[in-house]
C-alpha cells in the first residue's frame, strides 16, 4: 500500500463523518491513482457501506453517496473488486455498490453477467446482481434483459420481484428507442403474466412494471387494452367485484390506472380524432372528405378556414371548409391535389387521420340582407368554399346566383349542393361542354345585364378573383375575395400570408381571408404565390422516388 | 441541512484569484456546418472550479438582480462541495426551467453583471453553473416529483405554452388545481420551440420539461387557437373554468413598411425559424416545408432574434450580413450570443438603415439599398441616437430576413373587448398580481411586456400564478388596478422589487 493511500484511509472512522470528509477530499484530489491504489481505496471506502446506522446519521449517508461517486469514477479498475463486494452484501450496501458499478463509465454488464452465470444457486447474489442492473442509465443494459425476464419467473419470490422490479426501472430510466419491438414484446409478456403470480410482492412490481412501460409508450394498443382491464379487475372496477385481496398491488394499479384511461380526463374534450369518415372522388385529382372533428363543427362560421398537416413530417397547408354538421360533428372539405402536401392527404383513406387540423381560423365571411342580388362565384376547390357563405345569405332572404365555372364539364363539383343553397345557378366551361361557353365573368356580365347586383364572393384561382373585381369597380358592387396566400402558423404570427390591400399590408390569415377585391394587389399575390415553385418541384421529386 | 459539510478554506481574496473556468465550445469552422449546440458543458470538475469562485456574500448581489431569485449562491456551494443533484433541486425551487435558463438567460445583464468578483476579474460563471446543474439532474435521471396539494376542484386554463404558461402550470397545478394548457401550435414550448434554435437549445431538454409536466398532471391541447376557435368567455362559461391565465407572448412580426417589403424572399424572422425550426425546412424536402433560401441572406437588426437568424442562415450555408442602423455597442443581443456569430463569420454593416429592396421582374429580391447613419450626440436620455447622412449605398442579396422584433398577437384581444390593452396591443394588467380587467383572467409574459425574456416572463407567471391561486380560495379581495391610460407602458417590470430583464430590441 503506497504511503498516500494509507495516510486516506488512516482518516476512515465510522464514527466521525468529518474524518471521512477529509479521507474523500483527498482522495477526490489524486487524479493519477494507480490501479493498486484504487483498489485499496475502494476496498476502505467500501466499509462505510457496511458499517453504519443508515437511519440515524443523514450525514454518514451523505459520505455514503460521495463515496459511492468516488468509486464510480475510479473506472474499470474497481468494477472486479465492487462486483465480489456486492455478490455477498447486504441490502443495504448492495445498493451503494450497484450504483458505484452501474454509474461507472465502464459500464461493465458483461462482467456482472458472468458473475450470475458462476452464482446461479446463490440467489442472494443474483438478487443483487439484478437490482445492480436496475441503476444503469446506459443503454448497453438491453444485453442483460433476456436473463432478468428469465429470472422474473424464477423459483424464488424475492428474484421475480427483483426482477419485475428492473423491467419498470429500464423501463423509465432508458429512451424508449432502446428497446425493439421484440423486446418490448417479452417484456410485456413476462410482466402481465406475473400479474396473476401467487405473491402480492411480485404481482405488485408486475403492475408498476406495466404502468412504467404504458408511461414511457412502450406498450401497444392492445397491450394497452389488456392491462386496463386486468388493472380494472385488480381494482374490482371491471364489474365482477373480485379485486385483489392485497392493498399493495391494488394501490399500485390505482396510481397507474388514469394512464390506460384513453386520454386525459377533461381534457379529451377537446382532443378531435380527425379522422376520415368518408372519401369521394369528384373529378381527376379532387377529392371530398367528411372528417370528424367536433369542436370545428361547432365553432365555424362560412368563410373560416382550417390549416392541416396531414403527417407529422408535412407542411401546413391552408383549405376551406364547403360543410359542417354540427350535430354529427364533422366538416367536409375538398382537395385538388396542386402539389405534395395536396397529394397527401388526397392519398388518405376512410379511417386514416390527420395528425393535426386547427380551426377554424380567419374572420367570417361578410353576411347582410342586401337590396340586389347576391352573386357567390366560385372555381375549382373554391366551388366548395361559397356554399356556406351561400346558405347564410340565403337564409337572410337575399336571392343569391350561383357561378361556377370549369375548364370542361368533367371538372365540375358540387353543383348539386350549390343548387339547394342558391336560387339559380349558372355554369360555364371553358370548352362549352356544358352551360356558357366561356369563363365566369361571362356569365356575371350577362346577370349584371339582366338585374341590379349588389353582391360578389368570388373564390378560386386568382386571375379569376381578379377578372371579377376588374368587372364590378366601375359599378362599385360590393366585392369579396378569398385570399389563398401561402401560410404557416395561421394566427398572425409569421407574416408569410402578407398581402397588399388598398396600399396597406395585411396578413391573409388573421384580417382576411376576405377582402374587398377592389383594393387587393392581384399581381404581387400571383408572385408570391411563386415564391417557392423550386422547392416545390422538389418535394414532389422526393415524394415521387 | 448542509451546514456540516465544510468548504475548503481558501479565503476571499484567493477565491476571486482563480481563473474563471470557460465552458469549451464546438469550434467555429465546425460548428456552421451542424446544429449541435455550441456551448459543450462543464465537466463535473470545472464546474466545481468555478463553483469556488463564488464568495458566498451574505448579502448576495446577485440573487437581487435575478427576476426570479434563485439562491444563486446555496446552488453554487452545493455544486462546489459535489451535490450537482441537490444545487438542481434548489434551482428548480425558485425557476422550473434551469437548463433552458441556464443557456438563453441574458446572465451579462442580470445576476453577473452585479456579481462582486466580477469587479476585479470574470463575475462567477453563474449561468454555466446553472446549465451544469440542470444537465446533471437529466443527465442522472434525479429528478424528484415534488408534493402536489391534494385536488382542490378548481380548473385554471392556461393559454399558450410558452416560458409564461408553463411555469404558471407547474405552480398552479402544485397547488393542487386542474390544469389545462391551450397551446395553438402542434407542440408546446413557445418561442423556445419555433423561435431559438437547436444549436443554442436543444429539443429534447424542453420536452423533457414538458413530459414531467404531464407527469404531474397537467394537461396540453394543442392546435387549439383561443379567440378563433374557444373564446375567453366559452372557457370561463361553457368549459367551467375558474380562472384563465394568458401567456399568448408576442408574436406578431414587425415588418418595415420600405417599397420591396413584400418581395419573394422577404421573411420576418418569425416566418425564417418558424420554417426551420418548428417545420424543419432545414430537412427540406423530407420534411415538406420550404424555405427558400439563398446564397446571400441579408438580416436586418441586431437582437437576440437576429443573432438567432444569422446564425442559423449561416449553418445552412448561406453568405449573411447583418444590417444595424446603430452601432455594435448598441446592439441589444446578449453579448454570449453576439459574440458567437462574430467568431463564425458573419459580416456586419452597422450604422446601415435599408431603405429599400430592390426586385426583379418576378419581384423576387435583388439588392438591398441602405443609407448610412451616424450617431447623434447622447440626448437627454443618454442614448445615442442614429441620423441619416444623405448617403446610400446598395448592396446584392437574395433573402432578407427582418428581425425587428414583435408586437402583441392582437386575436385574444380583438375577439374579447372586455380585456383592456395599451395602444401598441399590450394586454394591462394590475402589476402586483397580473389581473386583467376582465375578472377571472390574468396575464403574463410577452404579452403583457410587448417582448422580453425568459427568465422575466417566467417572473411574471409565478407572480400570477400566486395571485391566481388566491383569488380560487377567495382570498383575493382588493380591487385589481389596471391602467387606463392607452399610452401607459410598465418599462421596467420591478419583479423581485429590482431590477428588470427587458430588452430593447431593433
Ligand atoms: C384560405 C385558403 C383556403 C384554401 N382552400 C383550399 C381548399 O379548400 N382546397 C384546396 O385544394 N386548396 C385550398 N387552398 C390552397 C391550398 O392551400 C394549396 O393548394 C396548398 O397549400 C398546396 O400545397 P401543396 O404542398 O400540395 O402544393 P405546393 O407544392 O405547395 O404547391 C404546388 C403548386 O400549387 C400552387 N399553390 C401553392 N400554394 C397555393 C395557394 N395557397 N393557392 C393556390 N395555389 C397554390 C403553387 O403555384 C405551386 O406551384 C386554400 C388556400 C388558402 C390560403
Ligand atoms: C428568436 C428569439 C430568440 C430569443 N432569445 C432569447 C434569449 O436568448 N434569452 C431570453 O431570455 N429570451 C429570448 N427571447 C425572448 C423569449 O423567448 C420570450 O421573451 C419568451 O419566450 C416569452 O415567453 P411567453 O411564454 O410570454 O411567450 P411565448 O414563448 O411566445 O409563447 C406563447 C405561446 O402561446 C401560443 N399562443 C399564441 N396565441 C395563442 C392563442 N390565441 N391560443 C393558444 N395559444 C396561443 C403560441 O403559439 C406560443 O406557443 C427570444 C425570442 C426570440 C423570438
Ligand atoms: S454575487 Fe457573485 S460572489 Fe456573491 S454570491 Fe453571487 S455569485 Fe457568489
Ligand atoms: S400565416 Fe403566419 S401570419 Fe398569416
Amino acid at each position: 500500500m503506497t504511503e498516500r493511500v494509507e495516510h486516506i484511509i488512516k482518516h476512515i472512522h465510522f464514527d466521525s463523518e468529518v474524518e471521512v470528509g477529509k479521507a474523500l477530499d483527498h482522495a477526490e484530489e489524486l487524479t493519477d491513482l494507480t490501479p493498486e491504489e484504487k483498489n485499496d481505496l475502494a476496498e476502505a471506502f467500501s466499509i462505510i457501506f457496511y458499517h453504519h446506522d443508515h437511519a440515524g446519521v443523514t450525514a454518514m449517508v451523505k459520505m455514503a453517496l460521495r463515496a459511492e461517486h468516488l468509486l464510480a469514477g475510479f473506472g474499470c479498475d474497481v468494477v472486479p473488486f465492487l462486483i465480489q463486494e456486492l455478490v455477498n452484501a447486504d441490502e443495504e450496501s448492495a445498493g451503494y455498490l450497484g450504483r458505484a458499478i452501474a454509474l461507472n463509465p465502464c459500464h461493465d454488464i458483461d462482467l456482472l453477467l458472468e458473475e450470475w452465470e458462476n452464482k446461479t444457486d446463490d440467489d442472494f447474489a443474483i438478487i443483487n446482481i439484478i437490482q445492480t442492473f436496475s441503476y444503469f442509465k446506459s443503454k448497453n443494459i438491453i444485453k442483460a434483459m433476456p436473463q432478468i425476464l428469465v429470472a422474473a419467473k424464477s423459483g424464488n419470490l424475492q428474484v421475480r420481484a427483483i426482477a419485475l422490479y428492473t423491467i419498470g426501472k429500464l423501463a423509465i430510466s432508458l429512451k424508449p428507442d432502446s428497446f425493439s419491438a421484440e423486446l418490448r414484446m417479452s417484456m410485456f409478456d413476462v410482466a402481465f403474466e406475473m400479474l396473476s403470480d401467487r405473491k402480492p410482492l411480485v404481482r405488485r412490481n408486475a403492475a408498476r412494471a406495466l404502468g412504467k412501460m404504458q408511461k414511457k409508450g412502450l406498450l401497444l394498443e392492445g397491450q394497452k387494452r389488456k392491462t386496463y382491464a386486468a388493472f380494472k379487475a385488480i381494482l374490482g372496477i371491471d364489474g365482477n367485484h373480485n379485486w385483489d385481496r392485497a392493498f399493495i398491488v391494488r394501490h399500485e394499479a390505482n396510481y397507474f390506472i388514469p394512464l390506460f384511461k384513453s386520454s386525459p380526463v377533461s381534457g379529451s374534450r377537446y382532443n378531435q380524432s380527425f379522422t376520415v369518415l368518408k372519401k369521394k372522388e369528384l373529378c381527376a385529382k379532387t377529392f371530398h372528405f367528411v372528417i370528424e372533428a367536433p369542436l370545428i363543427a361547432r365553432k365555424l362560421q362560412p368563410g373560416q378556414f382550417i390549416i392541416v398537416r396531414p403527417h407529422a413530417f408535412s407542411e401546413r397547408i391552408p383549405l376551406s371548409i364547403c360543410g359542417r354538421d354540427a350535430g354529427k360533428g364533422t366538416i367536409e372539405i375538398i382537395v385538388n391535389t396542386v402539389g405534395k402536401t395536396s397529394g397527401e392527404i388526397n392519398a388518405l383513406q376512410e379511417g386514416d387521420h390527420f395528425v393535426d387540423i386547427v380551426g377554424p381560423l380567419g374572420k367570417p365571411s361578410h353576411i347582410d340582407k342586401y337590396p340586389a342580388t347576391c352573386v357567390v362565384i366560385g372555381g375549382g376547390y373554391g366551388t366548395g368554399a361559397i356554399i356556406p357563405t351561400a346558405r347564410d345569405l340565403k337564409k337572410l332572404g337575399n336571392r343569391v346566383v350561383g357561378i361556377v365555372g370549369a375548364r370542361s364539364k368533367d371538372l365540375l363539383l358540387m353543383i348539386e349542393r350549390l343548387h339547394e343553397v342558391c336560387d339559380e345557378v349558372l355554369i360555364t366551361t371553358n370548352d362549352g361542354s356544358r352551360g356558357i361557353a366561356g369563363f365566369v365573368t361571362d356569365a356575371l356580365q350577362q346577370l349584371m345585364e339582366q338585374e341590379s347586383v349588389g353582391y360578389v364572393l368570388a373564390i378560386g384561382p386568382v386571375p379569376m378573383m381578379k377578372a371579377v373585381s376588374d368587372m364590378t369597380r366601375p359599378h362599385a358592387i360590393e366585392t369579396y375575395v378569398s385570399l389563398n396566400a401561402t401560410m404557416v402558423d395561421g394566427t398572425g404570427m409569421c407574416g408569410a400570408c402578407r398581402v397588399s390591400v388598398g396600399g396597406k399590408t395585411k396578413f391573409a390569415c388573421f384580417h382576411g381571408p376576405d377582402f374587398n377585391g377592389h383594393d387587393v394587389d392581384f399581381e404581387q399575390l400571383m408572385q408570391r404565390q411563386k415564391m417557392f415553385v423550386r422547392e416545390e418541384k422538389e418535394a414532389l421529386a422526393g415524394a415521387e422516388l | 441541512m448542509h451546514d456540516f459539510l465544510q468548504r475548503p478554506p481558501l479565503s476571499n481574496k484567493e477565491r476571486m484569484n482563480l481563473p474563471h473556468q470557460k465552458m469549451q465550445l464546438q469550434e467555429a469552422d465546425k460548428r456552421t456546418r451542424n446544429f449541435c449546440e455550441v456551448p459543450l458543458g462543464y465537466s463535473d470538475q470545472q464546474a466545481m472550479d468555478e463553483a469556488k469562485r463564488c464568495l458566498q456574500c451574505r448579502n448576495p448581489n446577485c440573487v437581487e438582480a435575478c427576476p426570479v431569485g434563485i439562491d444563486i449562491p446555496g446552488f453554487i456551494k452545493l455544486i462546489e462541495l459535489g451535490f450537482p443533484a441537490e444545487a438542481a433541486k434548489k434551482i428548480r425551487e425558485t425557476n422550473f426551467l434551469p437548463a433552458v435558463c441556464g443557456r438563453v438567460c441574458p446572465q451579462d445583464k442580470q445576476c453577473q453583471a452585479v456579481c462582486v468578483v466580477g469587479r476585479k476579474n470574470e463575475p462567477v460563471g453563474i449561468g454555466n453553473l446553472e446549465r451544469y446543474a440542470a444537465d446533471y439532474e437529466r443527465a442522472h435521471n434525479t429528478l424528484m416529483p415534488p408534493h402536489t396539494a391534494p385536488d382542490s376542484g378548481k380548473k385554471v386554463a392556461i393559454i399558450g405554452s410558452g416560458p409564461a404558461g408553463l411555469s404558471a402550470a407547474y405552480e398552479l397545478r402544485l397547488k393542487g388545481h386542474e390544469v389545462v394548457v391551450f397551446e395553438a401550435f402542434h407542440r408546446a414550448g413557445g418561442v423556445m420551440v419555433y423561435g431559438i434554435p437547436r444549436f443554442r437549445l436543444p429539443l429534447d431538454i424542453i420536452d423533457e420539461d414538458i413530459a414531467y409536466l404531464e407527469s404531474l398532471g397537467v394537461q396540453f391541447v394543442y392546435n387549439m387557437v383561443i379567440g378563433n376557435i374557444l373564446s375567453l368567455d366559452d372557457l370561463i362559461e361553457e368549459e367551467d373554468f375558474d380562472a384563465v391565465f394568458i401567456a399568448t407572448g408576442a408574436g406578431l412580426p414587425t415588418m418595415l413598411e420600405i417599397p420591396g417589403s413584400n418581395a419573394n424572399g422577404v421573411y420576418s424572422a418569425n416566418e425564417y425559424l418558424t420554417r426551420i425550426n418548428l417545420m424543419k425546412a432545414d430537412e427540406f424536402p423530407k420534411y415538406s416545408t420550404p424555405l427558400y433560401q439563398g446564397k446571400k441572406v441579408a438580416v436586418i437588426g441586431a437582437g437576440n432574434t437576429a443573432m438567432d437568424v444569422l446564425r442559423t442562415a449561416k449553418r445552412l450555408g448561406a453568405d449573411v450580413t447583418c444590417y444595424y442602423r446603430r452601432s455594435e455597442e448598441e446592439a441589444p443581443a446578449r453579448s454570449e450570443e453576439l459574440e458567437h456569430a462574430m467568431e463564425e463569420g458573419i459580416r456586419w454593416k452597422w450604422l446601415s438603415n435599408p431603405v429599400e429592396f430592390i426586385v426583379d421582374d418576378n419581384n423576387f429580391i435583388q439588392q438591398i439599398k441602405c443609407e448610412k447613419m451616424e450617431l447623434s450626440e447622447p440626448d437627454e436620455s443618454g442614448r445615442r441616437r442614429p441620423v441619416s447622412t444623405g448617403k446610400f449605398f446598395t448592396e446584392a442579396c437574395d433573402t432578407v430576413v427582418m428581425s425587428l422584433g414583435c408586437s402583441v398577437n392582437p386575436i385574444i384581444s380583438s375577439t374579447d373587448k372586455s380585456i383592456r390593452i395599451n395602444k401598441w396591443g399590450v394586454i394591462m394588467v394590475d402589476e402586483t398580481t397580473c389581473q386583467t380587467s376582465k375578472p377571472g383572467v390574468f396575464a403574463g409574459g410577452d404579452s403583457i411586456t410587448g417582448g422580453s425574456t425568459v427568465i422575466l416572463a417566467m417572473g411574471q407567471a409565478k407572480l400570477a400564478a400566486a395571485a391566481i391561486d388566491k383569488y380560487l380560495k377567495g382570498d383575493l379581495k382588493e380591487e385589481p388596478q389596471v391602467p387606463t391610460d392607452p399610452e401607459y407602458y410598465v418599462k421596467d417590470w420591478q419583479l423581485n422589487g429590482k431590477i428588470n430583464g427587458k430588452e430593447a430590441v431593433g
